[in-house]
């Protein structure tokens, strides 16, 4: 991915984000106005302007600027690596929450280790239990929080 | 007055909040030891541990680990030539070709002694300055207010980032996070979705440990993962006079370390600048002062003195605006935030009248905290040295299970997991895309106060267009807003013409936004 087309989705997409929020978020996930003060929509308003505004602003010059080069090369989204990462992370709660905090936090620990790419039985095993037992302790027993 | 001075410093000298400082310094240098980990990150994770101290306590244990991991990040830079944080990376030009003669322990005692003076001195800075500005600062209005946070903001944008637009739509963006919640007039939930959980607001703890760490480690991995790099391996010589730094070497960097203090406390005040910033700075006035300004870069003492010395400083300087306006100078005082209101305090001139008592035991803190730090430092240099070699493969699984739990406890429940993992995608996405995710951040914080002064400047002048006009202090900053606005686009427009290479180069979120030309 080039910097000029990097640029091009990025202010394209804050210019759609920024107009939903001017049409339809703002106006309707936003209470009526009371009567008194600076009306509850105004900062929201003024914030997405702005971002309307700037990201207009920056599409242009980006547009203006392809036309006199290329530009240099931008480092591109790795979808399999964020997927990889997110998802344990997005399951282990609900996971917690089924199987239990022991469990759940072993599975989690093993499945990143692998996916860092550690191959090795003992490290994999030892940083899987120590951190799961010494957070599992330190939650439950030194801080009394109610477990997940 | 003098009874609540000493109050204060007897409450931080409590048993309990001196082993909490003692703690947050072991855990900052550990930190900042660890090549990937910074300050601001160690913060963002520690700040749910600290809600189970005293208000003293944690913001002593969260200043300490700020100032462990000033420190912290030079043992990696000096040794692998990795600096643990980018405002080390001067660090490394002088203290790892030292680290190759077989003198890295007395690169590393060089930082730690430097460290210690700036951060020395820039709390004495504080102690001195903070009262007597904020007594000034208490003639401020909520025009004032709006119109320096406006200065803040843009400052922020045009000196952290590499594009003013795109800092400002950041901070715009997070201006927009901060209105998530119960709207203060109404009283009614705003912008949340009809999400109940969203009715409290989104705290800073997923934000920042979300933006802060999360991302950082996942961006990390991503370089990590399939890279072929192995690490130095450094042997220490010895030889006293290639481990220890003698008090004559110390006083020949004299000048160099007041100066650089000075730098670092100077741009530390100044919000946006940030301790990078004051290290590079810092280090381009020790060789364009310098006798022999060629041995920089191959080994000078003078280089470590003066980067470390400065960046030290910054750490505490930055409490100056936090303190006296209530405006955060960088990342770590933006956290810090943070944690003043969780345990009840709002950062600010009145802090200094409604709890004075606090402020000096913070400041009591402050000067435990760089004490423990010589102490801790010394005592524990090799321990420290052996952390750099701890492999990724064990330390990166181990931080994204603390960047979870530390999510969970910020409220005990899941959504705020989900949020920090929402933030973080949102952080790779703004790294990978080139926007700052910390003007976002300071946007987020800054948005409560910037709409409260706004609704009371409305309020108090019934809705009259000329409120402004009629304030000389709050015209003046909201031209100085203008005027840097002008001033960096005019910049920019100049780079844009005068250099087209340069539009090419790459980007890299570590690396400072400014850099001298004397450079080596």
């Amino acid at each position: 991915m080039t910097e000029i087309k990097r640029d091009v989705i990025s202010y394209g997409f804050v210019a759609m984000l920024s107009g939903a929020f001017l049409l339809w978020v703002i106006p309707a996930f936003s209470p009526e106005y009371p009567g008194y003060g600076a009306p509850p929509t105004l900062m929201p308003n003024v914030a997405a302007c702005l971002m309307l505004g700037l990201s207009l602003l920056g599409l242009v010059r980006t547009v203006l600027r392809r036309r006199r080069a290329d530009g240099g090369t931008a480092d591109g989204v790795r979808w399999r690596h964020l997927f990889l990462f997110f998802l344990p992370c997005g399951l282990m709660m609900p996971a917690m929450h089924h199987l239990g905090f022991i469990p759940a936090g072993l599975l989690f620990m093993a499945f990143i280790q692998l996916a860092c790419g550690q191959r090795r039985i003992a490290p994999l095993v030892l940083v899987a239990a120590l951190p799961v037992l010494a957070v599992y302790l330190l939650m439950r027993y030194a801080l009394g929080v109610p477990m997940p | 007055m003098i009874e609540t001075i000493l109050a204060g410093f007897a409450d931080a000298l409590h048993l309990a909040n001196i082993l909490f400082v003692l703690l947050g310094v072991v855990v900052g240098v550990t930190a900042g030891a660890i090549p990937g980990i910074n300050g601001p990150m160690a913060i963002a994770l520690c700040i749910p541990l600290s809600y189970y101290m005293s208000p003293v306590a944690a913001i002593g244990f969260l200043v300490g680990v700020n100032k462990g991991a000033f420190f912290g990040g030079s043992i990696p830079g000096i040794l692998l030539n990795a600096p643990g944080t980018p405002e080390s990376a001067a660090t490394t030009w002088d203290g790892h070709p030292m680290a190759l003669q077989g003198k890295g322990e007395k690169a590393l005692r060089v930082a730690l002694y430097s460290s210690v003076t700036g951060d020395a001195f820039a709390t004495l800075l504080l102690v001195l300055v903070a009262a007597p500005l904020a007594s000034v600062a208490l003639y401020m209005g909520p025009p004032e207010i709006f119109a320096l946070i406006c200065v803040a903001m843009t400052i922020i944008a045009s000196l952290g980032t590499r594009s003013l637009t795109r800092g400002l739509i950041a901070a715009a963006f997070g201006i927009l996070i901060g209105m998530v919640g119960i709207e203060p007039v109404s009283a009614l939930p705003r912008l949340t979705f009809g999400i109940v959980a969203l009715e409290r607001g989104i705290s800073l703890i997923p934000i920042g440990i979300g933006m802060l760490a999360f991302s950082e480690i996942i961006m990390q991995l991503e370089r990590l993962i399939g890279s072929t790099t192995t690490q130095e391996v450094i042997s220490f010589s010895d030889k006293a006079e290639d481990r220890l730094f003698s008090l004559g070497e110390f006083l020949r960097c004299g000048k160099t370390l007041l100066r650089s203090s000075f730098v670092g406390s100077m741009v530390g005040a100044l919000p946006g600048l940030g301790a990078p910033v004051a290290s590079f700075f810092a280090y381009d006035q020790a060789v364009k002062h310098s006798y022999c300004p060629d041995t920089f870069g191959k080994g000078n003492l003078e280089g470590i003195a003066a980067s470390e010395a400065a960046n030290s400083a910054v750490a505490a300087s930055s409490l100056i605006p936090l303190f006296t306006l209530g405006i955060p100078g960088n990342m770590a005082a933006a956290l810090l935030i943070g944690a003043f209101v969780v345990h009840g305090m709002t950062p600010g001139p009145l802090m200094f009248e409604q709890n004075a008592r606090f402020v000096y035991a913070v400041y009591g803190s402050v000067v435990i905290a760089s004490l423990l730090l010589l102490l801790v430092g010394r005592a524990g240099l090799r321990l420290f040295c052996k952390l750099v070699q701890v492999p990724p493969l064990t330390l990166y699984p181990v931080i994204i299970f603390t960047c979870t739990m530390g999510a969970y406890l910020s409220q005990y429940t899941a959504f705020d997991v989900t949020l920090m993992l929402a933030f973080s995608l949102l952080a790779y996405f703004m790294r990978k895309f080139d926007y700052s995710f910390i003007c976002l951040i300071i946007g987020f914080i800054l948005a409560p106060i910037w709409e409260t002064s706004l609704q009371q400047v409305i309020i108090a002048s019934e809705i009259d267009p000329f409120m402004f006009a009629k304030r000389p202090v709050a015209i003046i900053l909201m031209a100085l807003t203008f005027f840097i606005i002008a001033k960096t686009a005019f910049a920019a427009c100049k780079a844009n013409t005068s250099s087209p290479a340069l539009r090419g180069a790459p980007s890299c979120h570590a690396c400072p936004p400014r850099t001298p030309s004397t450079l080596p």
